[in-house]
């Protein structure tokens, strides 16, 4: 079931009316039947997987807390393979297999294994790092075994964040799964507040954006340098309302249920520096990442070329992780080198510094650091949009032709209409040589132009609010008919603008991964 | 109730009525705009209700109302002639409002583009054509295919282009308006024919695309609604004719002269609407059009015209 959906419209007040109403006791058995629901919305006989691995990390919590040494060892192995195998098997077997054949081939081997017609089940690496992160903290002592095979499964299933995350560690749920939520005004307010803002950055401005960048991508050879560059800006707005849109939902319908989940976006395109991305990017998944794999590889606690190495491999493996292409692992590799580079360079970047005197000049600094994360940033979601590795390789080679011509063609459409511009016309000389002789923008995408505009000014205005302190508690502070219209604009902004209704609609993009 | 949860449901409901009251009022603030090609339709209704039978109706897509000279064929042949052709976009809709103005002794010349034969999606019409359509007269939201299925997103998808007009008008001045290029509605004669076309330069004809037309998987529904339609007619007294689309030659050719005959045989196996144009005039060539494959530019509107009176006065002249 899509958050966006009117499905969903009608699944959430249901089951959160449903969840007020029942005794505590019971409250646990209608979020896990709910949560199996919007599950098995989408492809049903894939909670089968669901199953199998809650099964198995139930009995090996259990376990886990019983034996020691390498028994104990034995036990997480166990539930580490079967988690990843069943995350190998749907997500990468057809991958690794392609590219087997693939080598074959090269070296003129008859390759027997055929690809799998596999459909892969909704949102499994996100479900399949909450579960491993279960047993990997029961194996380290610092989460307790679940006794209830009911809460373990509703602590993997539960459906806020069951397709895209965040993903969560057992120390922050489930407890407060297991303790008894009431009804307080502020909290449910506030969750909806957060909900109607996700709708907001996703079918308002994601799905809007969908009409720049789909012309472009699905077709790359067709455009140009500025077709190209214009798409890609728009696909990385798209991801990050798509994807933060997202998880402001999740985290809305949970705190509406007395449930915090951990925060999965902060504000990533303010970032200064690739480092303070991550750490504002895809939270969830990065301390992930961070706690069970890039610190067991040692971390920074080592050699700086081997810190650079435990780096690169986790971006590596964060790449893979999220599709099961070599677009995927080169944007993993791209932002690993990222940081690497920055690392070896930092001296470097020091002296240029003050070379400059950017010291003397911070807000000119901060711009052009946050400019430069922001190119790179972009840059590396070329790889993660394209189709395939020649559309990326086409795209990035081709990002600086046809400017000469589109410069001089709007030029000489501003001199040329501009002349003859009435008050009808307004702006429609720079409008047109700005938008109208680029290949992508249909005319449909033209007369969406407007609102994408107002959309992209309501969402900076917001994020920037936010940015600089406590938005909400700030609005808290304001009159109360001034609030009330302030959320029934926004509720009728989404009603109006939304795209939902304009054959637009969109899945959420991570629920791929 | 604890007072936490009475608190909400009185602070919900009154956000919401804001929230109705905000929409309502963005809703009936935002007029219909003037110059949107839909307009048109007004002129074409007023003709519908105000001219006497009988008198000579033309039905169909833009292939009508671009290529067919209303005009022309009343001075011709002495008769009311009205221009009722809009969009393809539209499906159906726009027949089964002509179903209500259709009187004793009107001839109906009905000119379909093939899309509507080939999808059932096209059939029902485009939601965003339709909320444009319905905009300039409410009430046709009866003529929709599911109009109590249809109506919430129709009105959704209405508001949402109602503010986006506005708000181009704030931002850039209503310069996006331009973007239409001829589509303008206030260029209709009085027999309802559009005229904006007709001192521009035709496309370059390279730029059509030279794709086939869908003139196979023809649907069971199109068949039901015309057949429906014509007993209609007669029952009210009136004849119903079937004029073939404006049709390229590079298009026709895409598509196959087999395919193409099939098509008209199947109409005439399936349905007992005499056909006006023969085979051999169905493909009109290249130079003839304006910026699309149904479109004709001032000349291919003409010769059509002509053609049209022509197969009028000898298929009539035979039944009589």
């Amino acid at each position: 079931m899509l958050f966006n959906s009117a499905a969903f419209l009608i699944f959430f007040p249901v089951v959160t009316t449903a969840y007020f109403l029942l005794p505590h006791r019971f409250r646990w058995m209608l979020l896990l039947a709910a949560s199996c629901y919007f599950y098995m919305a989408f492809i049903p006989k894939y909670i089968l997987i669901l199953a199998i691995t809650i099964t198995v990390d139930y009995f090996a919590g259990l376990s886990l807390e019983k034996f020691e040494g390498r028994k104990k060892r034995w036990v997480l192995m166990a539930s580490i393979l079967t988690n990843i195998g069943m995350l190998a098997f749907f997500k990468y077997f057809n991958f690794a297999n392609e590219n087997l054949a693939l080598l074959a081939k090269f070296i003129g081997w008859n390759y027997p294994i055929h690809s799998l017609a596999i459909i892969l089940p909704i949102g499994l690496s996100f479900h399949t790092f909450q579960s491993l992160s279960y047993t990997i903290e029961v194996y380290r002592g610092r989460q307790k075994a679940e006794r209830h095979f009911g809460y373990l499964a509703l602590y993997v299933m539960y459906y806020p964040q069951l397709v895209a995350g965040p993903i969560e560690r057992p120390q922050n749920i489930l407890h407060q799964l297991h303790t008894e939520q009431r009804f307080e005004y502020q909290r449910v307010t506030d969750g909806l507040k957060w909900m109607a803002w996700g709708m907001f950055k996703k079918i308002v401005v994601a799905d809007r954006m969908v009409l720049f960048v789909n012309p472009v991508y699905n077709d790359p050879t067709q455009h140009s340098g500025p077709a190209l560059v214009f798409a890609t800006l728009a696909f990385a707005i798209q991801i990050y309302c798509d994807f933060s849109g997202y998880s402001d939902i999740a985290l809305g319908s949970a705190q509406v249920m007395g449930v915090k989940l951990m925060k999965n976006f902060d504000h990533p395109y303010f970032a200064r520096s690739i480092s303070e991305f991550w750490h504002r990017w895809h939270i969830s998944l990065s301390t992930w990442f961070r706690d069970y794999v890039y610190i067991p590889l040692g971390g920074n606690r080592v050699t700086r070329p081997r810190w650079a190495f435990n780096l690169f491999i986790t971006f590596l493996i964060s790449g893979l992780w999220h599709g099961a292409g070599w677009t995927y692992v080169i944007w993993g590799a791209l932002h690993g080198s990222y940081l690497v580079l920055s690392i070896l360079m930092e001296p470097f970047w020091r002296q240029l510094s003050a070379l400059a005197r950017l010291d003397r000049l911070p807000r000119l600094k901060i711009v052009l650091s946050t400019l430069t994360t922001f190119s790179l940033v972009t840059f590396a979601w070329i790889f993660f949009r394209a189709a395939s590795l020649n559309d990326a390789l086409y795209i990035v080679t081709n990002l600086a032709s046809g400017w000469h011509a589109y410069l001089a063609q709007s030029w000489h459409t501003i001199v040329q209409e501009g002349f003859q511009t009435t008050a009808d016309l307004g702006a429609y000389a720079i409008v047109n040589a700005l938008f109208n002789i680029l290949t992508p923008l249909t005319e449909e995408s033209r007369t969406v132009l407007a609102l994408t505009a107002l959309a992209l000014m309501i969402l900076i205005v917001i994020e920037v609010l936010q940015y600089r302190g406590n938005f909400l508690e700030q609005l808290h502070q304001k009159p109360v008919y001034f609030r009330r219209l302030v959320y029934a604009s926004l509720i009728a902004v989404i009603l109006i603008l939304g795209t939902s209704y304009a054959s637009v609609q969109q899945a959420f993009i991570y629920f791929q991964f | 109730m604890s007072s936490d949860v009475r608190t909400f449901f009185v602070n919900t409901a009154q956000v919401m009525l804001l929230t109705v009251v905000i929409i309502t009022i963005t809703f009936l603030a935002i007029k219909p705009d003037p110059n949107h090609y839909f307009a048109g339709s007004l002129l074409q209704i007023s003709l519908l209700e105000n001219t006497p039978s009988p008198r000579i109706i033309l039905a169909g897509g833009s292939n009508v109302s671009f290529g067919i000279d209303a005009e022309l064929m009343q001075q011709t042949l002495g008769l009311p002639v009205i221009n009722d052709g809009l969009h393809a976009g539209l499906g159906l809709a726009s027949l089964r409002e002509l179903e209500e103005y259709i009187r004793d002794g009107d001839v109906i010349i009905i000119s379909l583009e093939y899309n509507l034969f080939a999808n059932q999606d096209v059939m029902d019409g485009d939601p965003a054509f339709l909320s444009d359509w319905i905009e300039y007269s409410p009430h046709r939201i009866k003529y929709l295919s599911n109009p109590w299925e249809e109506a919430p997103d129709i009105y959704a998808i209405m508001l949402q282009r109602k503010v986006n007009r506005q708000v181009n008008t704030y931002l850039f001045g209503g310069s996006l308006n331009k973007a239409r290029g001829v589509f303008v509605g206030t260029k209709y004669d009085l027999n309802g024919d559009f005229i904006g076309h007709l001192q521009e330069a035709s496309m370059n004809r390279q730029k059509i695309p030279a794709t086939p037309y869908p003139v196979s998987g023809l649907q069971e529904g199109i068949f039901v609604f015309l057949e429906n339609f014509n007993q209609i007619a007669h029952e009210k007294g009136a004849k119903v004719y079937f004029e073939a689309p404006a049709s390229r030659k590079s298009n026709c050719k895409a598509t196959g002269e087999a395919q193409m005959a099939d098509f008209f045989k199947v109409f005439k196996e399936r349905l007992s609407i005499p056909i006006l144009t023969p085979f051999e005039e169905v493909c009109l060539p290249n130079k003839y059009f304006f910026d699309t494959e149904y479109h004709l530019n001032a000349q291919g509107r003409e010769l059509r015209t002509k053609r049209l009176i022509e197969n009028w006065i000898r298929v009539t002249a035979a039944s009589k």
